[in-house]
Formats: structure tokens, C-alpha cells, sequence
């Protein structure tokens, strides 16, 4: 009996490939030396964060501040030239970011809040409670997203906060639909059923194992919709629907700048521009991270 | 039309059917979505009490929910989606009269991503990891990011304003006047059309890639079919039913990207109706529009699903 | 000499699945098991013949839509939520396929210790050292307790498995095709594991497998399993040396045997044909398609399930009456009677 014992023990001790998983840090780390892209747009994104304390140091010219030097172009006290108020046009885009950050985020956040346990609920229980959310989610989804946060920011009433908040209630149903899927998937596992056995809880069940394991399709659609919840602030700002004068935001700045663009359209392509490398980072981010959590790709780390 | 098909289409509608009734719930909803008193809200700042009962009075809304609801929806049946607020005229006609010219923009607009993306996507794929590829994908993500309606300004700004190719802003009517119309819908299509184009070249170069690369596939070239024929024969069949699903993807989200693009090119299309009406809390017109919306995209999809369960006989067989 | 108690028995039990609005699965469909305390319960069929569904069923990972399961005489979906929850942790279950058993995103560790952190009794540090504790019984070293089981070899796993199962000190385990997913070398191992727990912990095993040659060396008492019901029942010698039924004969003839040719049985039993679908089994008898007995009498009624011998039950109109051809050919796998080693 004892014979048997040792040879497990001593193959046990013996095998190969026996490394330690690297901490979260370091992998973080791995991936972002293998992925430019991916580094360069965290760079530029961590830049534009700390935009949210340090926006008064990198431009110190007041972003409300008129002046009677309207449509100025660029010099030295202006580095991007003036509005058609006279106001600092790269004081508003740095004071700006902040605005356009905080708005992206607020979308996501109420978008997974609300469709991050819909959708585990739908996929957990399934019966009824999945047919009737699917139903719902449907019909939500036949909604042109963009025309349903206009009425929903319309019934909230005007601002920033709330056309995100509306912004964030339309990419809701996606994301419920995703997780849902992942939840089926996961809770079909074997490693569930036995910790059902051991006498786990449900909640306890989706806690620990269901949702770190499900969750990852929906992280990088997140980061993906940061991207589209940049670019529907922009227009709604854009028209009037968003950030209200005279706080700055780019696509404020834009619907400004059209105005004036027969006689001065360089003023549209600063606010654009920024609008566009934004949304190119949060897409990279999310196209790399899509990448690197790919399980296809899974070697041992 | 074969039985089972008959029977395919009488199930599909009658799916349709909750969705819609969701729909308008959704829609009905929104006025609940309003903090505070909707009556007041409307009213305004200055309106008083009475006003305030007026409105009330007149928008139903002292009555209990559910026979709100109930009156709204049986109106909505009929065709009578209430009168504007601000203008007093029935909802329905100002819809329908601005309906047109977003759809012009919405089709050519699709039409467009088509032409632009199904290329693009078919050279991406049959070059695979190569400069080409590599060219077209980076275009792709361009597209998604740009915001259209900076792009429909940089449009407005180059072709419109300063080679004079194009009028800048407004619309025609395409029954009377198709060229002009379609002069006028040029330049806003075409914004509208760069996401939808970058959305149908990757779907498509990823749907086709994975046929091209298949078992099957790569049994049908070691037995000597050319490359072309095997494109054509094989990867754009089994492709085709992605391109549906994509097309109805692009096709709702144009119709919603085109609220800005209206508001850039000033043209009178729901869009800015849309706008318009949410910014001034006109809240039947917003409902109108935006069940005149929807009715139209659940439309589209059901059509869409019934192309793809002709076209796919997996689909039928259940 | 005291009868031991029964711990987990089936009655009548019946579990179906339904599949869309016409067709139901009925995967067991009334079957009346015993096992008894301290004994190795084996049951044997082909893959479709219901078997792990029979097993989940008995230790509560399906509900049972007819007939009852009773662990210890009492039926443990009687139960509310909390309790059969801390009930159920008394019967539990070692999978086929470890990789799948094991969450791929917790440590070794972790999840040995996942049963104790549920049932939350003990302070964490007693939880810690019983779970290495455990690892170590089963003879994996401390090192394994910080990786993840992708680094672990399909034994290894197997291991982890049994061990996070041991930490609750359950009294039932059913192994579900428990070595099938191993290589052969390994398979011995674990077995021998398994054997060693057995006498170690009191620990009662329900072994569910489609490799006679397993299933006859480890248990006591053997059931046949065809198409969602039992076929034949008894104790590993009764089985093996004069089965009563044609599958059991069918299966047993056909295990390839270690002996030069001369010395083996004249006839083998070809078992022709496919398992049939078990969403329309046949009329009456179900294995009559396959059976080289068959009669108008197979297909017009369904074989009584009876004690044909003292403890030896079988479900065959011409049970007992039937030419084994593997009759004595049982001698190839005598089975070890646990008394024997003790």
C-alpha cells in the first residue's frame, strides 16, 4: 500500500512545466510590451486623465473667459487661436477632456449597472424571466440608439449628466445580452455543478464562479463602448442636448465652430481631432484586450 | 409560397408582435420618465395652475396609467399619433412629410456601405495579414471612430463650400426633382456611410476569412478550383447571410446617426424633428417619431429575417 | 451479523428531459437500486444508456421528475433550500472529465478548500491545513497548492478533485466514468486511490463506467444498465460467472481477454446494431433489437424485473434459461472481495 503512495508522490514531485503564475502586474505588464498599439493608447488615455487635475497647469488661460480677440488664429498666448467669443480654444479642449472623460464613463457605468445583473438574472434562471428579458431586450434594441437617448435625455431634461445617463440606458440591452450568454455557457460547466454539490449557494455560486468567469466578453465590450459613448456625447452636445454652455466640451465646440466655418474652419479640426484619437484608443484598448483574452490564444502563462 | 414557408412567416409575425407591444410600452413610458409633474414640466416655468390643469386635462393625464396607455396605443393603431404641443398639428403628417428625406440619406447611405465595404471587405480577406489587409483594416477602424457629422462638416466644408460640387445644405423632394434631391443627399450619405462601410468591411472580411480558411474550402483548392471561383462559388454564398445580418445592423444605426448629420446639413428630416421636439419637450411628437422609427427598423429586421430563413435551410428545419 | 443500512437507494426513479414540444428524453426511466453502507455499488452500460444521469440523480444534480431518491430513507428534495444544501454535502460526486470539475481560474488550493469555505464551520486556518492535508493524502505535494490546473497532468487533476471531494468527509461518492479520461497507467493509480480511501475514510462509492473490466474489479455488487432501465443486478461473482441476461453476457464475452487463443471461450457474442434512440425505445423489451434471443414475446411485453436467484435480479423473460457463452469465463476478472485484503 505504501508502494503505491510514494510513486504518486514522487511523480507528483517530478513534473514538468511546473511554473508559478506570474502575478496580475507583471502580465499586465507582458501584454502591453507585446502590444504597441495597446500601450500607446493606455499612454494617451492615462495623459488624458490626468487632464482632470492637472487641466489648470497645462492651460492656464481660462476656458470661459471672452475676450474681444475673436477668431484669432493661432500664437504664442494662443496655441490653437481664439473662438468666436474670443475664448482660449486649447484652454477649452483641455478643460474639456475632463467633461468628455467623465461623460463616457458615466454611459458605461450605468449601462452595465443595469445590464450586468439583468442579464446574469435572465441567463441563471432562465424560463420565463430569460423569455420575457430577451423580449424586452428586442424591442429595446429596435430603437435607433441614438434617437431613443435623445427622447429619454428629452423626458430627463437637458445636460450632460442626464443624455449619459440615456446614453447609458440604450447600450444597456447589449450588454444584458452578452453577459447572458456568458452566464449560459458558464453555468452549463461541470466545476458549477460541483460546487453545487458542496452546498453553494446561488448567489454564492454566481459570485464566485459564474461571474469572474463569464465576465470577460463583457469587459471588452465596455471598453468598446466607450468609444461609441464618446462619440454619442459629441453629438449630443453637438445639438444642443448635452454639456450646456459655457462649459467646454469638444462637441460643443464643434457645433460653435461650424458656424463660423466660412471664416475660420481650422476651428473645427482641434475639438474633432481630439474626438477622434479618443475614440481610436478606446477602440485599440478594446481590440487588444479582445486579443489577449482570447482563449483561443490560451498558453500556459 | 410553400406551406411551411407560409407558416415560417406566420410565426415570425406573430413574434413580432410582443416585441412591438414592448416597444410601445417603451415609448409610452418615456413621458413617466419625466421628474417631477409632466403637466408642469410641459407648462413650463412661468404657467399657471390652471395652465398646468389644462394640459393635464388635455394630455389625458389625470386618467389611471393602464387606460392611458390603452388610449395611446389604440390611437397609434389608427394611425392618430396626437398633434404637437407647440404647433398643434397632428403628429402623423409632420413625420410623414420629413420622412422622406431621412430615408433618402438613410438608403443611400446603405447603398454606399455596400459598395464600399463588401470590396474592401472581399480584398482585405483574400490578402490576409499582408500590406493590403493591413491597410483596410486600419481605414476600418478609422470609420468607427470618426464622429460622421465632423466628417459631414469637413464635407460641407471642402466639396460644398469651397469647389461648390455640391449645395450645402437642405433638401428635395426625390419625387418631383431626383437630381436635385439626390445632389442634395450626396455629401450627407456619404458622412453617414463611413461607419457603415468600416462596420461591413470588417464583419465581412472576419465572416469570410473564416470560410475561406475552412476544411471545406481548403479541400475544394487542393482539388484544383481556382481561387476565384471558389470566392465566388462558395465564400460569398456562405458570406451573404452574415451581409444580411450586418445590413440590419448598419441600416439602425444609420437611421439613428442621422440626427446629427440632419442637424449639420440642415435638413428637415426626422431627425431634427426629433431634436427639435426633445429640446422643447414637445413630448407627442417625440413619441410619434420615435414609434414611426421603430416601426420601420422592426420592419426592416423581420424582412431581414425572413431573407435569411429563405436563404439559410438550416434555418427552417426545426 | 448486522445488515448494513442502505445510504442511497432509487425507486422507481425516473429522470426525463424534454427536448422540444413533442419529445421527451426519458434518460432513466424506472429504475429500483440499493446501496448499502461500506460496499462498492458498480454500475455498467454503454454511453446513451442514461448512467450519468442515473448517478447525478442520486446524489441531487437532477431532480427526479418520477419515482423518488432516498438517501439514508428519507427523501432529500423534501428538504427546503438551506437544509438540502447542507444535506446534500454528504453525497457527492467525482466527475469524468477533472479539467471540467475544476474552476480554471482558482488555484489548486482554492478549490480543494471550496467545500469547507462554503460550509464556513471552521476557522480559515484549520480550513487551509485540512485542505493541504488532504492534498497530501491523495499524493500531491505542497507545491501544487499555488497553480492553476492547467499546469496539472489529467491524474493530477483527478486527484485535486478527490481531494477537494474528501475535505467534506462525505459518506457516498459516485464516481462517474472516473478514470475513463485517463491513460491507462494512470487509471491503476487512481483506482488503487481510491481503494485506499475506501478502507481509510468508511467511504461508500456508487463506480459508473462503461469498462467492465473496471467496474468488475473494484465492486462488490455490479448493475446492468440499457437504455434508461436496469437489465441485470447482483453481487460481481453472481454477474460474472452466470449472467442472466444476453447483455450482460453480450458485454462480458466481448471484453478482449489476456489469454493466447486456444484457451479462450469457443464463442464471442457479436452485439450487432446501435444503441436505439432513447427517445423512442423499442416496444417491450428493449434490447430485443439487439438480442440474438429475441421472440414475438420480447416485443409484445416488457420483461418483469425479478429476483431470479437470491440477490441476483434480471429483467429477461427467459432469464436463468439461456445459454451463457461466457459462463466460466468470469475467471478472468475475479473480482477481490474487500474482506479479502483486509
Amino acid at each position: 500500500m505504501s508502494t503505491t503512495f510514494d510513486r504518486a508522490a514522487s511523480k507528483a514531485a517530478a513534473s514538468p512545466g511546473a511554473v508559478r503564475r506570474p502575478s496580475a502586474m507583471r502580465r499586465i505588464l507582458a501584454w502591453l510590451r507585446s502590444d504597441l498599439r495597446a500601450a500607446v493608447s493606455l499612454a494617451y488615455l492615462l495623459l488624458l486623465f490626468s487632464l482632470v487635475l492637472f487641466a489648470g497647469a497645462i492651460a492656464p488661460q481660462s476656458p470661459v473667459a471672452q475676450s474681444m480677440d475673436m477668431l484669432a488664429p493661432p500664437d504664442a498666448t494662443h496655441w490653437l487661436g481664439t473662438d468666436d467669443l474670443g475664448r482660449d480654444v486649447f484652454s477649452r479642449l483641455v478643460h474639456g477632456a475632463p467633461m468628455t472623460l467623465y461623460a463616457s464613463f458615466l454611459a458605461v457605468c450605468v449601462g452595465s449597472l443595469i445590464g450586468l445583473p439583468v442579464g446574469i438574472l435572465a441567463g441563471y434562471l432562465g424560463g420565463w424571466v430569460d423569455t420575457l428579458t430577451g423580449r424586452i431586450i428586442d424591442a429595446l434594441l429596435s430603437f435607433p440608439s441614438i434617437v431613443l437617448a435623445i427622447a429619454v435625455t428629452g423626458a430627463l431634461g437637458i445636460g450632460l449628466t442626464n443624455s449619459m445617463i440615456a446614453v447609458g440606458i440604450v447600450f444597456s440591452p447589449g450588454l444584458a445580452r452578452l453577459i447572458r450568454v456568458q452566464t449560459i455557457v458558464v453555468k452549463n460547466e461541470l466545476y458549477v455543478d460541483a460546487a453545487r454539490s458542496f452546498g453553494m449557494s446561488p448567489l454564492h455560486l454566481v459570485w464566485r464562479h459564474i461571474l469572474p468567469n463569464a465576465i470577460q466578453p463583457f469587459i471588452v465590450q465596455v471598453t468598446l463602448l466607450l468609444a461609441t459613448a464618446l462619440l454619442a456625447e459629441a453629438s449630443l452636445s453637438f445639438l444642443g442636448l448635452g454639456v450646456q454652455p459655457p462649459q467646454p466640451s469638444w462637441g460643443q465646440m464643434l457645433a460653435r465652430a461650424y458656424g463660423y466655418m466660412e471664416i475660420s474652419p481650422e476651428q473645427m479640426y482641434a475639438p474633432g481631432l481630439a474626438i477622434l484619437f479618443t475614440a481610436l484608443a478606446f477602440n485599440a484598448l478594446g481590440e487588444s484586450l479582445r486579443a489577449a483574452l482570447d482563449p483561443t490564444r490560451r498558453r500556459s502563462d | 409560397m410553400s406551406k411551411r414557408q407560409a407558416l415560417l412567416l406566420g410565426s415570425r409575425l406573430l413574434q413580432v408582435i410582443p416585441v412591438i407591444i414592448l416597444a410601445t410600452l417603451a415609448i409610452f413610458g418615456l413621458l413617466q420618465l419625466v421628474p417631477g409633474d409632466p403637466a408642469a414640466v410641459i407648462a413650463g416655468e412661468y404657467a399657471t395652475a390652471e395652465r398646468i390643469d389644462t394640459i393635464r386635462h388635455m394630455l389625458g393625464l389625470d386618467r389611471p396609467l393602464l387606460e392611458q396607455y390603452a388610449v395611446w396605443l389604440g390611437h397609434a393603431a389608427q394611425g392618430d399619433l396626437s398633434t404637437s404641443l407647440i404647433t398643434g398639428e397632428p403628429v402623423l403628417d409632420e413625420v410623414l412629410r420629413r420622412l422622406p428625406n431621412t430615408l433618402l440619406i438613410t438608403v443611400l447611405a446603405l447603398l454606399l456601405a455596400i459598395l464600399g465595404g463588401v470590396p474592401l471587405g472581399i480584398l482585405a480577406a483574400t490578402h490576409v495579414d499582408r500590406p493590403l489587409d493591413r491597410a483596410v483594416t486600419s481605414i476600418a477602424s478609422l470609420g468607427v471612430a470618426v464622429p460622421n457629422f465632423w466628417l459631414g462638416m469637413i464635407l460641407v466644408g471642402f466639396f460644398a463650400l469651397r469647389m461648390g460640387w455640391f449645395p450645402t445644405t437642405g433638401a428635395a423632394p426625390l419625387t418631383q426633382d431626383p437630381l436635385r434631391a439626390l445632389s442634395h443627399a450626396a455629401l450627407p450619405a456619404l458622412a453617414l456611410a463611413t461607419g457603415g462601410i468600416a462596420e461591413i468591411t470588417r464583419q465581412l472580411r472576419s465572416a469570410l476569412i473564416e470560410v475561406l480558411s475552412s476544411q471545406y474550402v481548403r479541400t475544394l483548392h487542393a482539388k484544383g478550383l481556382s481561387r476565384t471561383r471558389i470566392l465566388w462559388q462558395h465564400g460569398l454564398k456562405n458570406v451573404s447571410l452574415t451581409l444580411l445580418t450586418v445590413v440590419g445592423l448598419v441600416f439602425n444605426r444609420a437611421l439613428g446617426a442621422t440626427v446629427a448629420i440632419e442637424a449639420v446639413f440642415a435638413i428637415p428630416g426626422t431627425g431634427s424633428l426629433v431634436v427639435a421636439s426633445a429640446t422643447n419637450k414637445d413630448f407627442p411628437v417625440v413619441q410619434g417619431v420615435v414609434f414611426v422609427l421603430v416601426l420601420i427598423v422592426i420592419g426592416l429586421n423581420l424582412l431581414i429575417d425572413l431573407l435569411y430563413s429563405l436563404l439559410d435551410p438550416r434555418v427552417n428545419r426545426r | 451479523m448486522t445488515a448494513a443500512r442502505t445510504l442511497v437507494a432509487a425507486r422507481d426513479l425516473g429522470v426525463h428531459f424534454r427536448l422540444d414540444r413533442h419529445r421527451v428524453l426519458k434518460a432513466v426511466d424506472g429504475i429500483s437500486l440499493e446501496v448499502r453502507a461500506g460496499e462498492t455499488f458498480g454500475i455498467i452500460g454503454e454511453s446513451g444508456s442514461g448512467k450519468t444521469t442515473l448517478g447525478r440523480a442520486l446524489v441531487c444534480l437532477e431532480k427526479p421528475s418520477a419515482g423518488q431518491v432516498l438517501h439514508d430513507g428519507a427523501d432529500p428534495f423534501a428538504l427546503s433550500g438551506r437544509a438540502l444544501r447542507q444535506h446534500r454535502r454528504n453525497y457527492q460526486v467525482v466527475f469524468q472529465d477533472p479539467n471540467a470539475a475544476l474552476d480554471p481560474r482558482m488555484t489548486i488550493l482554492r478549490s480543494v478548500r471550496e467545500p469547507l469555505d462554503v460550509a464556513g464551520t471552521l476557522p480559515r486556518a484549520e480550513r487551509q491545513a485540512l485542505a493541504l492535508q488532504m492534498m497530501e493524502r491523495v499524493g500531491l505535494s505542497r507545491d501544487f497548492a499555488a497553480r492553476y490546473p492547467h499546469e496539472l497532468s489529467g491524474g493530477q487533476k483527478q486527484r485535486v478533485c478527490i481531494a477537494r471531494v474528501l475535505t467534506l468527509r462525505p459518506s457516498v461518492i459516485v464516481c462517474d466514468e472516473a478514470v475513463a479520461a485517463l491513460d491507462v497507467s494512470i487509471q491503476a493509480d487512481i483506482l488503487n486511490l481510491l481503494a485506499e480511501l475506501q478502507r481509510e475514510f468508511g467511504l461508500t462509492y456508487i463506480f459508473i463506467t462503461h469498462n467492465l473490466g473496471v467496474v468488475a474489479h473494484v465492486s462488490d455488487r455490479i448493475a446492468v444498465m440499457y437504455l434508461g432501465r436496469l437489465v441485470e443486478m447482483g453481487t460481481a461473482e453472481a454477474l460474472l460467472a452466470r449472467p442472466l441476461h444476453p447483455y450482460t453476457d453480450a458485454l462480458l464475452s466481448s471484453e478482449p481477454v489476456a489469454l493466447p487463443s486456444h484457451m479462450r471461450p469457443a464463442q464471442r457474442v457479436v452485439l450487432g446494431g446501435e444503441l436505439p434512440s432513447p427517445v423512442s425505445p423499442p416496444s417491450g423489451c428493449r434490447f430485443r433489437t439487439r438480442c440474438r434471443f429475441a421472440q414475438d414475446l420480447c416485443a409484445a411485453r416488457e420483461p418483469e424485473w425479478r429476483e431470479v436467484e437470491p440477490g441476483h435480479w434480471a429483467a429477461c423473460h427467459f432469464a436463468g434459461a439461456l445459454p451463457a457463452t461466457s459462463a466460466g469465463h468470469g475467471t478472468a476478472y475475479t473480482p477481490v472481495p474487500t474482506e479479502a485484503l483486509s
